[in-house]
């Protein structure tokens, strides 16, 4: 790797780099407004050459939103361009076009091009998730019936919302007015802004500082080392095709059976230190119902983010600068109009999860080439948007219920996490209640249910609400019905379940996607979430590690012996018994 | 009045002795025993009194840095825990915020599922709840349910039981009740609740912050009995009181209830050093670089206030801990921080150390790794005779050897290389220094750095240029800056209520009362120490933000009843942290009074200031010149460095740099640029750029 300027020079200027990065989302966060930010952390920071390209990124924020900024700006440039418009010094820019790089539509980013001495430098942005963009059904998850993108709501393409330093108010007064929650909504948008101005001014001065030829040689550098890093790490694989299929559930309840357990494929392709994701055979997009991914904005991050986790693991790599440079030794393939590149108008509000299970089937491509460094499969996630009215105004509430990851190469499986790009945040019971008109009556692990593996999958978690007043829900989710993989002779994960409990006394089943649905106070949402796939033999656990599971209350005794040929007697194990129903097994 | 300090370090514990009335003041340091860290303190208190003919009886304080509870938490050996927490919550302190700490990692282990404080066999479920917002409430206690759990857990060999209900921040009676019962049941137990431990909302930081004080508090507990047993068959009668991370002191009484207060022991006490070495010279604006073997302690003073952190931002282990705390931030950056070319070709500095064994290679304990120290003695900034006195040496060619190594895998000179080493952890803590003053919205301009540690003098002065920080102040003894901040300090307590009011609608009686009751408790809690209420001071703090936010800001609140008039005064300071903190503030927005806080100080007898000695000559003080090398406007040139003892410095004459200056437990670097004095307060002054 030949080198532009002296490694002590790189080595600071990626350190300031990414402590402006850091700024950003400290700022964003504690500043914002309502909790999908503020608690789940779901926002990113980033900073970009002129032309787009990622130069760091927050390292708090969330994967999936700072992946997806580089696209965003390539967007932004283009459309602006493309209207004969330019960029000016003070101009902020608001951006949501999921066909223009955005991860989906309540993803907006708040990009500030960089002047120095009048000449564009780089861009400074932020992106997070809105609680409402004016979608059909209130909240700005779950909107799992959208058409078409015109149902997935308001769509800003590369709209300047300060025009060279001057408020552009007719912007602020149609979005208020054709939002819910605005007050919340613009106070978080004012928040990313304000956290975007700061990362420009840091910016530029960090530029100033070093002049333009240093600046831009020690980026050049720090995007050429994490290539590298990624190159190294692919060439050290064997060349050749791995093939991985998962299913999505889709809807479960649609009588088209062209909606339910779509495919996903993925075909990972090495080649020296190049790697090919190559999504053919994935199903054919939905034409009216948003589960379709944006190509630019999910879908490559979700290949991005699964590539990197696996062969640039932190725990062995530590941290790695996160630019455009790790993403060059990766070409993704995936036909047009398929799931994993829809054509406009598509919709694909409800891309979350689908993105989440594609990221699962390349883990799941990968498993055959480094055994040691997946985790079986995982079991996906849903988010649950609640909301209601108190004199006239709109309460807006998400909530992402977590997942959990397959047992591991010597570890089992993570219980009860956010999985795989997305990595949010729960939001604290005692917020939740001293906010909304809901009571959380449980929230812990399964009691007697785990995955069986020589190290088994990961424990999922079990939440109650009950609603206190009249409100409405709805549900995006994935893996009701889909079971996470098994790897190496661990055994299928464990679906997903959601029942609602009518103040009627009926019990009702739902599938992983409801659309906005009304409920009365005193009515229970139960949300019984994924147990992660096994890894390995379970007759080849250790028999310690199964007495452990039953005295935590993971096994009952009988499971022990059943799923494990484990003899637990008086809270020991009897070894002799042990080896006899193992070998019997 | 005598007093002894005495901090227990990784490998040092350090004394100081100070005579409040004539003035005298000592220092001594002993080994560290980690199997019983207070047979070294014992010792060191034996010897410091022989040394300077003090009967140890005369002795009236002795204030202490532990680092007890620290360790138990770091080597993951506590006591055996146990929780009682609501039916249906049984694994809040297992899934945590449902987030992994690294977004790129399948191998990951996360702290709480891989380590748990208290194994789920061991959490019990009762039971009972507290509903939102008065603390109502909603199903009452079971404490049939709580007998059985305590006796299951009794049974199961549990040895400490934290208590942790939902809302307790609100309502404690049905934590308060079931301690009573798990008390009656396991009377030898460690018991403790969540909200003693912390009232605020956020059940898994609160949880979590109730099962570590379980895990250490059994220990601690041992710890500071053992210790005072110790100093009472040594005759004494000195009043024993302990370093806590909210910057004051504890007696052993607080401490055992509430031993998480001793987390950040040491650190505490460093940042006090600094901020009374600050003091002596009349700056009060300050940030502390305390530099040792493996890692930087960062403290910031603003107007002679130490910044705390908020409740959301401190961890231990990788554990949540939501108390309050003054503001240390710690990098991985040494003198024995490692040196490397990664497998991408980058150069890297740390986090990795040699520590203390095998050390760097300079040590010549079979250190083969480069790292700051070997830049420093290769760059000729330390040297064999000045290093701890000349007692130890340093094995420059083994440096040489180590640093041309690295030189090579980097294709850089040699000299380049070392002084990358350096430029590389200067820049590290530089912006460890940045995250915690530019990006809270405090320009460091105006500050003053003090260099602390045995390597911060050598250091110092290129961090602050870094930063355009135009002074350095490098303490007398910069190695016990620690020992010394002990014996700076206040007896200090402080008492939570989680108050979730809005600015629009604001119960100001409520305010008053909850100020008065914790008020009023605080005398209490001083009274059992024998301590009047004349003798005691209070502060209040709101903790607020605006409606909606989730992070708060801490404003200090006016004394006496809070009126109207005071609850404006409240609003606008709010308003004007916020715009400092954030750059922005929303006038027109609803504030919510999320926490009140009553913060209590009693006084306690302080160091006597230090003077340096008079008669020293700049000629005197000349020992030797040496060649160093710097780098000055972008180029790496060799210097003639004239090296000082400290001990023969003139007082109050300016001396241009390059300049080394030389002590028993540190070396000062005062680079070509800047100018340096010894003050009259015995602290050296480095003054960057044109000397004023």
């Amino acid at each position: 790797m030949s080198q532009r300027i002296d490694p002590v020079t790189a080595s600071v200027i990626q350190g300031a780099l990414d402590n402006i990065a850091i700024e950003m989302g400290h700022k964003l966060m504690r500043m914002s407004y309502s909790s999908i930010i503020r608690e789940s952390e779901d926002f990113g920071a980033a900073l970009t050459d002129e032309s787009g390209r990622q130069l760091c990124e927050c390292t708090f924020s969330t994967p999936l939103q700072s992946g997806p900024i580089p696209g965003y700006i390539r967007n932004i440039i283009e459309v602006t361009a493309g209207r004969g418009d330019e960029l000016r010094e003070g101009d902020v820019i608001m951006h949501n076009d999921p066909y223009g790089g955005a991860s989906h539509g309540p993803d907006v980013a708040f990009a500030i091009p960089v002047f120095v001495h009048g000449k564009l430098i780089g861009f400074s942005a932020t992106t997070a998730h809105h609680l409402d963009i004016g979608a059909q059904t209130p909240g700005s998850c779950g909107i799992v019936e959208a058409v078409d993108a015109f149902a997935e709501g308001l769509q800003f393409k590369a709209i300047k919302v300060y025009d060279a330093g001057r408020r552009n108010e007719p912007v602020w007064h149609m979005l208020r007015a054709n939002i819910r929650a605005p007050h919340l909504v613009v106070g978080d948008m004012e928040a990313q802004i304000k956290a975007a101005q700061i990362g420009a001014e840091r910016y530029k001065l960090l530029f100033e500082e070093y002049g333009e030829d240093t600046f831009r040689a020690a980026c050049e550098d720090l995007m050429d080392y994490s290539e590298k890093l990624l190159r190294d790490a692919i060439a050290a694989l064997p060349d050749g095709e791995y093939s991985a299929t998962t299913h999505l559930d889709g809807y479960l309840d649609d009588i088209d059976p062209s909606r339910h357990h779509l495919p996903i494929c993925a075909t990972v392709k090495i080649k020296g230190d190049q790697m090919t994701v190559d999504l053919t055979g994935t199903a054919p997009q939905v034409d009216d119902r948003p589960i379709n991914m944006p190509f630019v904005g999910t879908v490559d991050c979700a290949v991005w983010l699964t590539v990197r986790s696996i062969l640039l693991d932190a725990v062995e790599y530590g941290a790695i600068p996160q630019n455009a440079g790790l993403t060059r030794p990766i070409e993704i393939v995936a036909p047009k109009g398929c799931l994993a590149n829809p054509t406009f108008p598509a919709p694909v509000i409800a891309r979350f999860c689908p993105g989440n299970q594609l990221a699962d089937t390349v883990m799941k491509a990968l498993a055959q080439i480094v055994p040691e460094k997946v985790s079986a499969g995982i079991g996906n996630l849903r988010i649950v948007a609640l909301s209601g009215l108190d004199h006239s105004n709109h309460w807006v509430h998400m909530e992402i219920m977590e997942g959990a990851y397959g047992g591991r190469y010597r570890k089992d499986g993570m219980d009860a996490v956010d999985t795989l790009y997305a990595n949010t945040r729960n939001n604290p019971i005692e917020d939740i209640e001293s906010h909304i008109p809901v009571r959380c009556d449980r929230y812990e692990m399964h009691d007697n249910r785990c995955v069986p593996g020589k190290w088994r999958g990961g424990v999922g978690a079990v939440r109650e609400f009950t609603f206190l007043s009249e409100a409405g829900f709805s549900i995006e989710g994935e893996g009701h019905d889909v079971k996470p993989w098994g790897f190496d002779g661990g055994a299928e994960g464990i679906p997903a379940s959601m029942t609602l409990h009518n103040i009627s006394g009926a019990e009702v089943d739902l599938p992983s996607k409801v659309p906005y649905f009304k409920v009365r106070a005193g009515e229970r949402l139960i949300c019984e979430g994924p147990c992660g796939g096994g890894y390995g033999d379970p007759l080849q656990r250790a028999p310690e590690a199964v007495l452990n599971d039953v005295l935590d209350g993971f096994l009952t005794p009988e499971m022990a012996l059943s799923d494990y040929g484990v003899v637990i007697s008086d809270g020991a194990v009897d070894l002799s018994a042990t080896d006899k129903a193992r070998a019997a097994a | 009045m005598k007093m002894i300090g005495v901090d227990v370090g990784g490998t040092f514990t350090d004394l100081v002795l100070s005579d409040m009335t004539s003035g005298k003041f000592a220092i001594h340091k002993v080994s560290t025993t980690p199997d019983d860290p207070s047979q070294a303190v014992m010792q060191g208190i034996v010897e410091i009194c022989e040394q300077n003919a003090v009967a140890p009886s005369e002795i009236e304080y002795v204030l202490h840095g532990t680092t007890t509870a620290t360790n138990a938490v770091l080597e993951g050996k506590g006591a055996v825990c146990g929780m009682i927490t609501n039916d249906g919550f049984r694994d809040i302190i297992h899934i945590g915020r449902h987030q992994r700490p690294e977004h790129y990692s399948i191998q990951q282990d996360i702290p709480w599922q891989a380590r748990p404080l208290i194994k789920r066999r061991h959490r019990k479920t009762v039971p009972g709840r507290i509903v939102p917002p008065t603390g109502e409430e909603l199903v009452p206690l079971d404490e049939d349910a709580v007998r059985k759990a305590a006796r299951e857990l009794h049974a199961e060999g549990v040895e400490a039981v934290a208590i942790c209900f939902l809302f307790s921040f609100l309502n404690p009676a049905h934590e308060n009740r079931a301690k009573e019962i798990v008390a009656e049941e396991m009377p030898d137990a460690f018991v403790t609740t969540s909200s003693f431990v912390s009232p605020q909302f956020r059940e898994f930081e609160r949880f979590t912050t109730a099962a570590l004080t379980t895990f250490i508090g059994p220990k601690v507990d041992a710890y500071i009995a053992h210790l005072d047993s110790a100093l009472r068959n040594l005759g004494m009668g000195a009043e024993l009181r302990i370093m806590a991370s909210n910057g004051g002191v504890a007696t052993p009484k607080m401490v055992v209830e509430k031993p998480a207060l001793t987390l950040q022991s040491g650190l505490a006490a460093g940042v006090l050093g600094g901020g009374w070495i600050g003091e002596q010279d009349g700056r009060n604006r300050l940030i502390t670089l305390d530099i040792g073997g493996t890692s930087a302690d960062i403290g910031i003073i603003v107007d002679g206030k130490f910044t705390e952190t908020d409740a959301r931002s401190t961890s231990i282990a990788g554990f949540p801990l939501m108390m309050p705390m003054l503001d240390i931030h710690t990098i991985g950056a040494g003198g024995g921080s490692i040196a490397y070319r990664d497998r991408g070709g980058a150069f890297r500095v740390g986090p990795q150390s040699a520590g203390a064994q095998p050390g760097p290679a300079a040590y010549g304990r079979g250190g083969t790794e480069p790292t700051v120290t070997d830049a420093n003695v290769v760059l000729g900034r330390l040297a064999p005779q000045d290093f701890l006195g000349g007692e130890m040496g340093l094995d420059v060619a083994a440096s040489k050897g180590v640093i041309g190594a690295l030189a090579e895998q980097l294709n850089l000179p040699p000299a380049e290389a070392a002084e990358g080493v350096l430029t590389i952890l200067n820049a590290n803590m530089a912006n460890a220094i940045r995250s915690r003053t530019i990006q809270k919205g405090i320009d460091p301009r105006g500050f003053a750095l003090v260099a602390m540690g045995g390597a911060g003098p050598l250091h110092g002065a290129e961090v602050a240029r870094m930063l355009s920080i135009p002074e350095v102040l490098v303490p007398p003894y910069p190695g016990i800056t620690s020992a010394m901040g002990l014996l700076t300090t206040d007896l200090k307590y402080d008492l939570t209520r989680t108050q979730f009011q809005l600015s629009t609608a604001v119960d100001i009686g409520r305010i008053n009362g909850d100020l008065t009751a914790m008020e009023a408790a605080l005398t209490k809690q001083f009274a059992e120490d024998h301590i009047l209420p004349e003798q005691i001071t209070f502060t209040r703090m709101a903790d607020m933000r605006y409606q909606g936010q989730g992070y708060e800001l801490t404003v200090q609140m006016p004394a006496g009843e809070i009126d109207a008039a005071a609850l404006e005064i409240l609003w606008d300071s709010f308003h004007a942290a916020h715009a400092a903190e954030y750059g922005h503030a929303f006038i027109e927005n609803p504030i919510e009074v999320v926490n009140l806080r009553a913060i209590a100080r009693a006084h306690l007898p302080k160091l006597a200031p230090l003077s340096a000695a008079e008669g020293g000559s700049r000629e005197a003080a000349f020992e030797r010149g040496v060649e160093t090398m710097f780098r000055i406007d972008g180029t790496l040139q060799n210097f003639e460095t004239a090296v000082y003892r400290r001990a023969d410095l003139p007082v109050d004459e300016v001396i241009p740099g390059p300049a080394i200056v030389t002590q028993k437990d540190s070396t000062t670097v005062v680079p070509p640029d800047a100018t340096f004095r010894l003050l009259p307060s015995g602290s050296l002054l480095i003054t960057l750029g044109e000397p004023k």
